[in-house]
């Protein structure tokens, strides 16, 4: 397929008649995208569609939102470019009476009252509001052009504090440097906490001496792969991205990955440099997929690992050859396999069932689990990939999780619902994915403690399906838009 | 054993006569405890006894006047206060050396060995001997390995023993054994991390943008200090430098351990994605014999070299050609990781050497002791490796020494005394102290950074306020 033929596939305009009606701009409820097409049943597609959907969806790793994927296309969207200046400004709304400094004027208005001041606050505009994203004032910045604008202002500040700016923020412990206080206070609550687990069986404490210990360990010797047994997942709970299983012969095949997984806590800009992929720029997800799969680490991401692996085991993957993961998955999935894939319905309900796995996308890819399954069938069409990926998705316990967890991936643009340019993968982030690290680190601590105690998980499964999840095309989480039945017609 | 406590006893009750009214009196207290003194002993009685045996010599020795210029210290022993004698230990209370009698009758040994007084020197060693032991105190470990040492001295037999016991760790070397032990060792103590942890913040700030990266490793830590920068090459920018790391490696035992650690240095970084190539330089008897053509050093790649505890294995007269043949390489920044001791400056005074000596290696025991767990086999193992460099150090003759490696030391001023005839310092930069400083909190408390002043360079790493190992970054 051409790329710009994947393109065409991704610029759909919005259905007339399936549009859901704006909804209020909140960043905490299962948005509502508003202009955004519902992803038919499989059926409907043809081949190259889902072919195009499946690279996307692996490539991206976005198995943290296996939802059904919206396909928006908003070519209208009103891109904004900000200083530097502008966006570094903390409290630029400032009080004339006692020089407080407020980040909105809406803030600030509300503040003026207290002085007896005259103020006024600004009404929501009646006309339909065009949606805004973001470029990096930065040339030499990936999100300078247009085609990668970012959809939220905070998101675009943030990343460009953290990619451009000074890191003025610092841990004490680690000495990890941040450009965004967000960011260091998230570090700082996890800081010392992970524990790292060598393949050995070591656990490790300090982030040093177990890479050390891991350069010279014996399991990294080891070319023969270890079975992955889904119920082994749980025990690595808590383990730190570097921590699982970083398997040579899956390690060598993702340096990119990897290199991220060793950074560490998020740079939140390489996460929406990730998403703003899947804004449209389909003819780059080649190169971008390292760079996705980076931020999935970032995230300190828990995809399900089960899910990863047996997709990855699914392709031939020689241990010996310096295979890079975005070339298995890129290249293979959408080179070989593209006219394999048929329209196979996924069991989805079987994927609800799936507990998550708490393990980073590194992790996955890097088990030396992962070799043992690896049959040296080229061939496996992409088809029976994202059949296995559907089953692996159903011995998961923890749909609420990938949705909460999918959420995070999703770009903040969902909110309102309103329109995107290019092509992202919805869901219902009960917070919002780029914007605010620190949720995502609690989430993820949260999910952690979760996946430790199950009982707790059915809990938090309760209140999240009762907050109206979405449920992806796996049939993890709930789509608040879409017709439950209509995710059963994915099977 | 009771024989011999009799003996001293008597010779002790023949000596008393002859001192003066407070020797008299305090040698009366002695000797009625010592009648019941047994091999094992509470260790004040202990030292109680050796000072009896010490200053039984030492009175004994000031009658002879030809000695006394080496006895300055002590001739005043005499005519003065017992305490005075107790100075000798390097303590200036009686009451405070209850855990110096190692010390004490060490240095009491070297001294006499030093006069050539055979018969004190038998005396001494015979009581080393007694109270020594390699599993007991540090004290009792001190006096073991020391003993060895002095006996080795006195006997001349320093070179043969050093042999032996080479061959003894290279016979139960093998590449686990060795990991566990360093790696086990960097775990519980900074001793060797600190140095890392500057150093490779040195070369990574010193190499930042060049694409093409030439690191040269001297050093003793196995290649410890390497996964680490890897892993910040690979996660640091989005383009991952070529890295090519040369390791010079001189020690037998290190030789037979390189294939293993080569083919897992290899596989991390392969593992971390940094394009890597790894080359070991061995066959070379001392540091002084390298070459830029040995090295394999081309033209457009940014040098940095590291020398950790590698300089101080280079002859004393040798150091100034090696430090220039690392100018001559054209590096971007030389590290220099050293301990704080000084062997060198010494080394013609067997007495102060002896005496630094054991200054240095009781902190290191010391360090040891609190940093293992009671029972470490590790810690068992690397006292054993002190034991083969203090035998070096104290009973080899420099010119005897035919492979040519002698571990001196020599303190971070006078490496920067050396290192300024070619270079010019570095300093740390906030960054890295800071990662220092989070490396050290990583430890149990007693460790320390200390910044040197003004016009001394490079970090020191202190165990309980006493600097013990120095770091400097050097450019030319």
């Amino acid at each position: 397929m051409t790329e710009e033929s994947i393109s065409d596939v991704f610029v759909i305009n919005p259905i007339p008649g399936s549009n859901p009606p704006v909804a209020k701009k909140k960043r905490n409820l299962p948005g509502t995208p508003g202009k955004c097409l519902l992803f038919p049943p499989i059926s409907n597609f043809s081949e190259d569609s889902l072919i195009v959907i499946f690279v996307n969806l692996m490539t991206k790793c976005c198995l943290r939102f296996p939802h059904m994927i919206w396909v928006i296309a908003d070519p209208e969207a009103e891109v904004i470019a900000l200083s530097p200046k502008t966006l570094m400004a903390t409290n630029r709304f400032l009080c004339e009476i006692c020089g407080k400094g407020f980040q909105r004027d809406q803030n600030l208005q509300l503040h003026r009252r207290g002085h007896n001041l005259p103020w006024k606050l600004k009404q929501r505009s009646t006309k339909e509001v065009r949606k805004r994203v973001y470029v990096c004032p930065e040339k030499t910045c990936v999100h300078h052009h247009p085609s990668r604008a970012l959809g939220d202002l905070t998101g675009i500040k943030k990343h460009f504090c953290r990619k451009h700016g000074e890191k003025k923020w610092k841990c004490d412990k680690c000495s990890k440097r941040y450009a965004v206080q967000s960011d260091w206070k998230a570090h700082s609550k996890t800081c010392g906490t992970r524990e790292y687990k060598c393949d050995c069986g070591t656990l490790f404490s300090r982030r040093d001496s177990f890479i050390t210990h891991r350069a010279f360990c014996d399991a990294l010797a080891e070319e023969t792969a270890r079975v992955n047994a889904a119920s082994s997942m749980h025990s690595n709970i808590n383990h730190h991205l570097i921590g699982n299983q970083i398997g040579p012969p899956m390690a060598q095949h993702f340096p990119p990955i990897f290199k991220q997984i060793s950074s560490n806590d998020a740079t939140i800009d390489q996460t929406r440099c990730g998403l703003s992929l899947w804004m449209g720029q389909a003819s780059q997800f080649h190169d971008s997929i390292p760079k996705s799969l980076q931020e999935i680490h970032q995230f300190g991401s828990v995809i399900s690992r089960s899910i990863y692996s047996d997709l990855l085991v699914s392709t031939s993957n020689p241990p010996a050859s310096g295979y890079h993961l975005n070339w298995v998955l890129g290249n293979k999935v959408s080179s070989s396999h593209a006219e394999e894939l048929t329209s196979t319905s996924l069991p989805l309900n079987n994927v609800k069932e799936n507990g998550a796995q708490l393990v980073s996308v590194p992790s996955l890819l890097s088990t030396q689990k992962l070799h043992s399954h690896q049959p040296t069938s080229a061939n496996m069409s992409a088809t029976a990939l994202l059949q296995k990926a559907a089953q692996i998705g159903a011995t998961s316990t923890d749909t609420s999780f990938h949705g909460s967890l999918g959420t995070k991936c999703s770009n903040s643009q969902i909110q309102d619902g309103n329109k995107y340019s290019g092509l992202y993968v919805s869901n219902t982030p009960p917070t919002s994915f780029g914007s605010d690290l620190e949720n995502s680190a609690n989430d993820i601590s949260n999910l952690n403690q979760l996946q430790m105690q199950p009982a707790k998980r059915q809990r938090l499964q309760n209140e999240d399906s009762s907050g109206g999840q979405t449920r992806d095309f796996l049939g993890v989480g709930v789509l608040p838009i879409c017709h439950p039945s209509s995710i059963n017609g994915w099977t | 054993m009771k024989l011999s406590s009799a003996k001293i006893s008597k010779e002790s009750k023949g000596a008393s006569p002859s001192h003066g009214g407070h020797h008299k009196n305090s040698f009366h207290s002695k000797r009625q405890s010592h009648h019941s003194i047994l091999p094992l002993q509470p260790v004040d009685q202990l030292e109680q006894w050796s000072s009896v045996a010490v200053d039984m010599y030492n009175n004994s020795s000031s009658s002879n006047n030809n000695n006394n210029h080496h006895h300055q210290p002590q001739t005043s022993h005499t005519s003065t206060s017992r305490s005075s004698d107790y100075s000798a230990g390097g303590d200036g209370e009686p009451s405070a050396v209850g855990n110096k009698w190692a010390s004490r009758l060490l240095k009491e040994c070297a001294r006499a060995i030093s006069d050539k007084d055979s018969s004190k020197i038998h005396h001494l060693l015979w009581m080393l001997n007694e109270l020594a032991s390699p599993y007991g105190d540090c004290d009792q470990k001190l006096a073991s390995y020391f003993l060895q040492a002095l006996f080795c001295k006195a006997t001349e037999s320093g070179q043969r023993c050093f042999k032996t016991l080479t061959l003894v760790a290279e016979k139960s070397h093998c590449f686990d054994s060795a990991r566990k032990l360093i790696l086990k060792f960097q775990e519980v103590s900074p001793w060797t991390t600190f140095g890392h942890v500057a150093a490779n913040g040195a070369i990574l700030e010193a190499l930042d943008g060049e694409p093409k990266l030439h690191i040269i490793d001297i050093s003793n830590t196995l290649c410890t200090q390497w996964p680490t920068l890897l892993e910040a090459l690979a996660t640091r920018n989005d383009d991952t430098p070529h890295l090519k790391l040369t390791v010079v490696v001189t020690a037998n035992i290190v030789r037979s351990v390189m294939k293993e650690i080569s083919q897992r240095m290899e596989k991390f970084a392969r593992l971390m994605g940094v394009p890597f190539e790894f080359n070991v330089v061995s066959g070379l008897n001392h540091l002084g014999q390298l070459t830029k053509e040995v090295l394999g050093v081309v033209e457009d790649e940014a040098v940095a070299v590291n020398c950790m505890g590698a300089l101080r294995r280079v002859p004393v007269e040798g150091r100034a050609a090696v430090i220039g043949m690392f100018r001559s390489l054209g590096p971007k920044v030389v590290t220099v990781v050293e301990e704080e001791a000084d062997f060198t400056s010494t080394r013609y005074d067997f007495v102060k050497c002896f005496e630094e000596c054991l200054r240095f290696y009781t902190v290191y025991f010391e360090m040891l002791e609190e940093s293992f767990t009671p029972t470490s086999n590790e810690k068992l193992m690397l006292e054993r490796e002190c034991s083969r460099g203090i035998v070096r150090v104290l009973a080899c003759d420099d010119d005897q020494d035919s492979e040519g490696e002698r571990e001196r030391r020599e303190r971070g001023s006078q490496w920067s005394e050396r290192l300024k005839e070619a270079f010019s310092s570095v300093g740390f930069s906030n960054d890295v102290v800071d990662d220092v400083k989070a490396l050290l909190k990583r430890y149990k408390p007693g460790w320390a950074l200390a910044q040197p002043y003004q016009n001394e360079t490079g970090l020191y790493l202190t165990w309980k306020e006493e600097p013990v190992v120095w770091v400097s970054a050097w450019k030319p």
